[in-house]
């Protein structure tokens, strides 16, 4: 997994530095000046990345940062992960199709019940005072814009 | 001047600034704790509400409301792994993995504590710098500028990851950043870069949404993934210690905790390299101090100094930033540049009248500072118990209402879906990056530096053309990037060499 998210990671940052300098390379000077000197050096340093997942050991380096729980099981892990953004993409879905005001007390409600498995009550409660903070700070305290969703 | 400096202080503690101040903090506090919405964002929003004050009670609201948002800001990024702005991000490697293994309590207690720490360094270098600044500010050209930008990145991309490879991914990550910062349209020649047709990606991509996207997403997968609290199961009271201790570890680092506050008013001076910059620039830093490559394998997995460095540097810069801003009129952010419109619209001009005429007020700035300072830690103290127990609280209950906060937070960033999908988009990039064991830090400080960088390059090179190149500052910080890079591979290459000569 870890090798295989490397490879997958350097392979797309290859692709794009390769096609970034591509498009710059028709443009005004001013205007590529800045895009080849970086993608250049970043082509290299991905193909190099590539290569060294291809060929390379066991990846023993590790970075600065935090590393994902390794407690659950790989296929469970993998399971939960997919369904996370799947929740994830269906709010964004929600928001589109009928707007933050009535996404955000449907997602959470949604959530709870069917992720959570939460109880109606709790969860309607819950969705309702969520609702509630996002109507008084975000739209009468902060007024930000919320567009309407496509359907209503 | 002791007479206007003690003066500034009583201005500030009449009952109506003061009480404007207080409204701030209290406006303040609340904002940084949402993510996405920053201190620029409740400056632009609070600015027109000070037509009718005197300029120290405008000042004095402006300011302490802007001088608790990083604070506040602090604490989302620790609890939840959430970003506040980029101002704020680079606490959530440690202070987040610090959550994560109940010290809570700790880690929020370091982040405030080294916060103060910060915040006075700040104020005293604004109350100290205002007569020498002038000849550092203005022997920094474009050129030097440029170079900071380059030293910064060069900084962290060779901290950020243990091992040749790990500093490898360091620079190709932050050169992936650099590349993202291209997308929009060219500041030049008007070239529309990467945009695809796409109205939406003309202005660039904002960095709020990427932020929430490279940052927050990893975490709530990770968060679902366990099935836990952030906390995981721990013993009931083990949060509650530690708070304290987060204090004592200020003052066990405390000459760390005052080189990054110096760090990050030294940035706030220098025009448009802005908050985000130094407290990365303080966490490398940070993750320099570590003495041997055990020790820095430590940083990102919950390590105390890895709160302080930028907890001291994202307060210091608002002194540091305050200091072009008042002194010359010149803002070293975008909140200086709308804190700029403040001082138009109380009757003020920045530049040397506030150094002779209105230094009472400069001072109440100082002050403000100062108190607005003190005031949001001492009640952060007293509600950090139960700010520490909401890391003991049931993922699942916790997902739904993050995932409803990070999706306002990124739509707040241009008020447009296409925010939303480009944090959807970097969330994939930053569990990939996460998953793969790549440094994420490096990508974010090029991304705010890319545009920075760019345009000092290109003022440097159209005015000096290769003659930038032979600047005496220039070379010396030529010679610092390479030595930042080199330092870490020495270092670890005598750990090696320790360590075999250990085995003999």
């Amino acid at each position: 997994m870890h090798n295989k998210a490397s490879l997958a990671l350097a392979g797309a940052i290859m692709v794009c530095a390769g096609f970034a300098v591509y498009a710059a390379s028709s443009w005004p000077w001013k205007a590529a000046l800045f895009p080849i000197a970086i993608g250049i050096p970043v082509f290299c340093l991905a193909a190099a990345e590539v290569i060294w997942s291809l060929v390379g050991s066991g990846d023993s380096e590790r970075a600065m940062d935090f590393e994902m729980s390794a407690d659950v099981p790989a296929p469970v892990a993998m399971r939960r992960t997919v369904l996370t953004v799947a929740w994830m993409v269906g709010f964004f879905a929600a928001i589109a199709l009928i707007g933050f005001p009535y996404a955000v007390p449907l997602f959470v409600f949604l959530y709870l019940r069917l992720q959570g498995r939460e109880g109606w009550i709790f969860s309607l409660l819950f969705g309702a005072a969520v609702w509630l903070f996002f109507y008084l700070v975000f739209d009468r305290l902060l007024h930000l814009p919320f567009p309407a969703g496509w359907i209503f | 001047m002791i007479e206007a400096f003690f003066e500034g202080l009583l201005l500030v503690l009449q009952w109506k600034a003061f009480a404007f101040m207080l409204l701030g903090i209290v406006l303040g506090f609340w904002v940084g704790l949402l993510p996405g919405l920053g201190g620029t964002t409740t400056l632009a929003l609070m600015l027109p509400f000070i037509y009718a004050m005197q300029p120290i009670e405008g000042f004095a609201f402006l300011l302490g409301m802007h001088a608790v948002v990083a604070t506040t800001g602090d604490i989302t990024s620790v609890l939840f792994g959430v970003p506040d702005e980029g101002t704020t991000a680079a606490t959530i490697l440690d202070g987040h993995a610090m959550a994560k293994k109940g010290e809570a309590g700790r880690a929020l207690g370091a982040v405030l504590a080294s916060s103060l720490v910060g915040a006075l360094v700040g104020a005293i270098a604004l109350a100290l710098a205002v007569p020498v600044v002038r000849p550092l500010v203005l022997s920094f050209g474009s050129p030097e500028l440029f170079m900071i930008a380059i030293v910064g990145l060069a900084f962290i991309a060779s901290l950020s990851a243990s091992g040749a490879r790990g500093m490898m991914r360091g620079f190709l990550v932050g050169g992936l950043g650099l590349m993202v910062a291209t997308i929009g349209q060219d500041p030049q020649a008007g070239v529309a870069r990467y945009t695809f047709d796409v109205l939406y990606l003309w202005n660039g991509i904002d960095l709020v949404p990427v932020l929430i996207g490279i940052f927050a997403i990893p975490e709530i997968i990770d968060l679902a993934v366990r099935g836990t609290s952030i906390a995981g199961e721990l013993p009931k009271g083990s949060l509650n210690k530690g708070a304290f201790e987060g204090v004592k570890d200020t003052f066990r680092h405390f000459w760390l905790t005052i080189r990054c506050s110096l760090i990050g008013t030294f940035i706030g001076i220098m025009p448009g390299l802005g908050g985000a910059v130094s407290q990365w620039m303080a966490y490398g830093h940070a993750a320099q101090s570590a003495r041997t490559d055990e020790e820095r394998r430590g940083f990102g997995q919950g390590d105390v100094r890895g709160v302080l460095g930028p907890g001291a540097a994202n307060n210091s810069k608002e002194g540091g930033a305050l200091i072009p801003t008042v002194a010359f009129g010149v803002p070293g952010s975008s909140s200086m540049a709308i804190l700029l419109g403040g001082f138009f619209v109380l009757g003020l001009a920045p530049g040397p009248d506030m150094l002779t005429k209105h230094l009472t007020v400069t001072f109440s700035m100082v002050w403000t500072i100062v108190l607005a300072n003190v005031i949001t830690v001492v009640a952060c103290f007293l509600l950090l118990n139960h700010l520490a127990r909401l890391t003991t609280v049931r993922g699942q209950l916790l997902i739904p209402v993050i995932v409803v906060l990070i999706f306002i937070g990124a739509y707040t960033g241009n008020n447009h879906y296409g925010d939303i999908i480009v944090m959807l988009v970097f969330g994939a990039v930053g569990w990939l990056m996460v998953v793969g064991g790549w440094p994420r830090a490096p990508f974010v400080l090029g991304l705010v530096l890319g545009k920075i960088a760019e345009n000092y390059l290109y003022i440097s090179v159209a005015r000096y053309e290769t003659a930038w190149l032979t600047r005496p500052i220039v070379l010396v910080l030529i010679a610092l990037a390479i030595a930042v890079i080199l330092y870490p591979l020495i270092q670890s290459r005598r750990s090696r060499m320790k360590e075999a000569a250990r085995h003999a």
